[in-house]
């Protein structure tokens, strides 16, 4: 593999394709053991209240802001003010203009509101944010996000937490051939076959939090993300050979004992 | 004097700044957002911003989580 064959986005480089969460993890240390086993170099963070009784660890003090590239998101917002509202704050935290852009349209699946999303973007993207948007699989949808200045288009595989992988590689396909910012799936890998397909595909990178934190061994799980993102990768770029519904032998027909 | 800060009623030293806040909350300034009264305040005011009996404030931080 090319040692060029980087992530790029928003005038950034990333040797690792796999971006990974913080949320639902045991503990605080099997996170910060599963992000180092991973690989990944861009973690996603919620925006919340500080956590006003003092004894309560900080979830900064197991991120290495150093090592790690922050990546915010906008869970928990229903509108486009709501995420917005939520964007500003986390920028003036002052350790990442990046969002990940979620706006919730609901509640069980999670699916993005697309129309408050796109507004979300616009205002965000005019406010000089690298906005990230996380979407579903409409190649429309992603193309009006890309136009609107998102710096990533990121569709979901499958319902967030839901672990049913890439429910529809077609559409994105479909997207991978007009999108000209990275493509990024996002939500529902469940294993590392997920992750390995969305990179045959051809998408830039893949995220996922639950498919790794809720694991049984979360942290084995990210070394498994790791290789399944980088196989994926290879296998992508080393151009698969053609499905055919017959077989065609490897052996010579000449030269066969009689 | 009583502020409410993140939704909680809190009783603090009359006339002190948001940095005297947080450093009695035991907050990395470094690691948090502020707003006061619907008003974002830039970090580099902390210090020169005096704090009212009744002013609202929300103090935010990077926390572990995703979706929700």
């Amino acid at each position: 593999m090319e040692k060029s064959d980087v992530l790029t986005f928003a005038g950034r480089q990333f040797r690792s394709r796999l971006i990974v969460g913080t949320g639902k993890y045991p503990d605080y240390r099997s996170m910060q053991r599963a992000h180092d086993a991973s690989g990944a170099e861009i973690v996603t963070v919620a925006v919340r209240r500080v956590n006003l009784d003092r004894n309560q660890e900080s979830l900064l003090d197991y991120i290495d802001t150093k090592r790690y590239t922050l990546l915010p998101n906008t869970a928990g917002c229903y509108t486009a003010e709501e995420a917005i509202k939520t964007a500003i704050l986390a920028r003036e935290v002052g350790l990442s203009d990046l969002v990940k852009l979620e706006v919730i349209g609901d509640q069980r699946t999670l699916f993005p509101d697309n129309e408050e999303l796109l507004k979300a973007t616009k205002v965000l993207v005019k406010e000089g944010f690298v906005v990230l948007p996380y979407t579903n699989d409409d190649p429309v949808m992603a193309k009006k996000l890309e136009d609107a200045g998102a710096a990533a288009v990121m569709p979901l595989g499958a319902p967030i937490g839901s672990g049913l992988g890439i429910r529809n590689p077609y559409n994105i396909r479909i997207i991978l051939e007009t999108a000209r910012v990275p493509v990024i799936v996002d939500a529902g890998v469940g294993t590392a076959s997920d992750a390995a397909i969305a990179m045959e595909l051809g998408c830039d990178g893949v995220l996922m939090n639950t498919g790794i934190a809720g694991a049984k061994d979360p942290v084995a799980m990210a070394e498994a993300m790791r290789h399944a993102v980088l196989a994926g990768r290879l296998a992508y770029l080393a151009g698969r050979i053609p499905r055919k519904l017959y077989a065609t032998a490897s052996s010579p027909l000449e030269g066969m004992i009689e | 004097m009583e502020l409410i800060v993140n939704g909680k009623k809190l009783d603090v030293r009359e006339g002190g700044s948001i940095t005297a806040l947080l450093d009695e909350l035991k907050i990395n300034p470094l690691r948090v957002a502020v707003q006061l009264n619907l008003e974002i305040i830039k970090r580099e005011r902390y210090g020169k911003t005096v704090l009212k009996a009744g002013d609202r404030l929300e103090i935010i931080t990077f926390m572990a989580g995703g979706a929700e």
